[in-house]
């Protein structure tokens, strides 16, 4: 075990041990399994031990909207710039999510809380509200995708609201972080039904090593859609909710600064997964794209499953409709537990998951909360639901640079962080994303702000 | 070393892991006028988009 001195937010050793909560004595008994997998040279073990809050952010974030604003891509313009756009937007989440999970680390304290501590009540409250609305949208949005995919199997709106608060309530019942994390990898591997999905529709491999390898064709029509688009692929992949999430959870599961080389291992890992997918979901819609887009307005125009089907056949809109309820699920799990975190490092409340129900009555009523308000709303009949998933994203997109700016200002800061501040590459990378993604969320507001008050 | 369960058991948290450390506050961070100046600039441009998106959402609603 790294001493103390190895981490610098260490304070001056105590005279005798405190006492250890519940919550640490939790943690303790998950890190003893670390240390004796370190200790016996045991990697695999090792690494199976540390991989989650990096594979459940990515994979999260692979969610019901980000699915369906893929397809609808793929439907819009085929295959073309849009898949290398998609890889780089996963880069630009590595090159944020490793900051995330550095800063959690290293300090074990959730990023809600640093804010709060750091730079005063009134930032840490702007950042935890503006959390809280963009998360009860998204919660939405992932009911909604859980909806598309059950409607496809007939079943109602009510069985779609009923499971998302079933699964998080049995998820958040066990009172240990890591039932509760692998409970969630489990269901989160099943986001490879869209990579079976696309691989059932007989892509043309040719087309979509040329669009990796020249990024195009680049899409053309009409400017607001591309810019709808473009702004929803990269809320699709960098949200505030992965910021707070992935350091609250590494400090759940009580990583420390020995950890962050498996800790990177895992953020890269959950990013080529969660491009791997992506880009099926949106090889899948281009199916539909030499089809014109024909049968997507079902279900208020989220009817991607039933124009699969109609147009690659039953497996195929089968397998997509269980990917969106996957999609949705895993992301009404992780999406809520980040509203549970963020409102309990606010209020100062107890926040983990290893607490019971009654220790940590913040947090997981704020989890269980969100993820019910949510399924409330998704019963309301005429919903427009593929407006609905897609401004979810852009709304996260429009929000990101607020959330970025202070994680860069947390990773930068030396009181902190220690030897383990961002260096200078690490800065140029973290800024230019905030300045791509402030311009794409500013390019698509604007010139839909100026068209619907018929101004150009 | 702590007990549970009537066990003696190791501790293998950090100091600074441990709930009685990650629970006392840190210190306020001292921001310059410029980074202030900054910082309320963002937050303003990130009201104005919002409200322009959610806008946007809602007029699509009635159109």
């Amino acid at each position: 075990m790294s001493g103390p001195a190895s981490s610098p937010a260490a304070r001056a050793p105590l005279a005798a041990p405190p006492p250890l909560s519940h919550e640490d004595e939790d943690r303790s008994a998950d890190r003893s399994r670390v240390f004796a997998a370190r200790r016996g040279n045991r990697r695999w073990l090792l690494l199976w031990l540390l991989l989650g809050p990096g594979i459940l952010a990515m994979l999260g974030e692979n969610d019901g909207p980000s699915m369906i604003s893929y397809t609808t891509t793929g439907a819009t313009y085929g295959l073309g710039a849009f898949l290398p756009f998609t890889l780089l937007t996963f880069a630009m989440a590595v090159v944020c999510q490793e900051m995330v999970m550095r800063v959690g680390a290293v300090t074990h304290r959730g990023y809600g809380e640093l804010v709060l501590q750091r730079f005063g009540r009134l930032w840490g409250w702007f950042n935890a509200v503006d959390l809280v609305f963009t998360n009860v949208i998204t919660l939405v949005a992932e009911f909604v995708a859980i909806r598309v995919g059950l409607a496809y199997f007939h079943l109602p709106a009510g069985v779609a609201a009923a499971l998302g608060v079933v699964l998080v309530l049995y998820t958040i019942s066990g009172g240990r972080y890591w039932r509760w994390e692998r409970i969630v990898l489990g269901l989160a591997i099943f986001n490879g039904l869209f990579l079976v999905a696309a691989l059932l529709t007989g892509p043309r491999w040719g087309a979509v090593g040329h669009a990796l390898l020249t990024a195009s064709p680049f899409p053309g029509g009409s400017l607001s859609t591309l810019l709808l688009l473009v702004a929803s692929t990269v809320g699709a992949t960098v949200t505030p909710w992965m910021i707070f999430f992935q350091q609250s959870a590494s400090a759940d599961k009580g990583l420390t600064p020995d950890d962050l080389r498996h800790g990177r291992y895992d953020t890269v890992a959950g990013a080529v997964l969660a491009a791997l997918f992506g880009c099926g979901a949106m090889i899948a819609g281009a199916a539909l794209a030499t089809h014109n887009g024909a049968g997507i307005q079902g279900l208020a125009g989220a009817g991607f499953p039933g124009a699969l089907s109609h147009v690659s056949g039953h497996a195929v809109g089968a397998i997509f409709a269980l990917g969106l309820i996957e999609a949705g699920a895993v992301a009404v799990l992780t999406i809520s537990a980040s509203t549970g975190y963020a409102v309990g490092e606010c209020i100062g409340a107890p926040h983990s998951m290893n607490y019971s129900a009654r220790g940590a009555a913040v947090f997981y009523g704020a989890n269980f909360g969100a993820a019910a308000i949510a399924a409330g709303i998704i019963l309301i009949p005429g919903a427009p639901l593929l407006s609905i998933a897609l401004n979810a994203n852009v709304l996260a997109t429009v929000l990101l640079p607020v959330a970025l700016v202070f994680l860069i200002m947390l990773a930068n800061d030396r009181m902190l962080m220690g030897r383990f501040a961002n260096g200078r590459r690490h800065n140029v990378a973290a800024i230019t994303i905030v300045a791509f993604v402030a311009l794409c969320g500013t390019a698509y507001a604007v010139d839909a702000f100026l068209k619907a008050v018929h101004l150009v | 070393m702590y007990e549970r369960d009537g066990e003696i058991l190791d501790n293998y948290l950090e100091a600074d892991q441990l709930w009685s450390e990650t629970s006392r506050p840190l210190p306020r961070a001292r921001l310059g006028r410029a980074a202030t100046a900054g910082l309320w600039a963002l937050r303003v441009f990130a009201i104005v988009l919002s409200a322009m998106v959610i806008y946007v959402f809602f007029s699509q609603l009635g159109g």
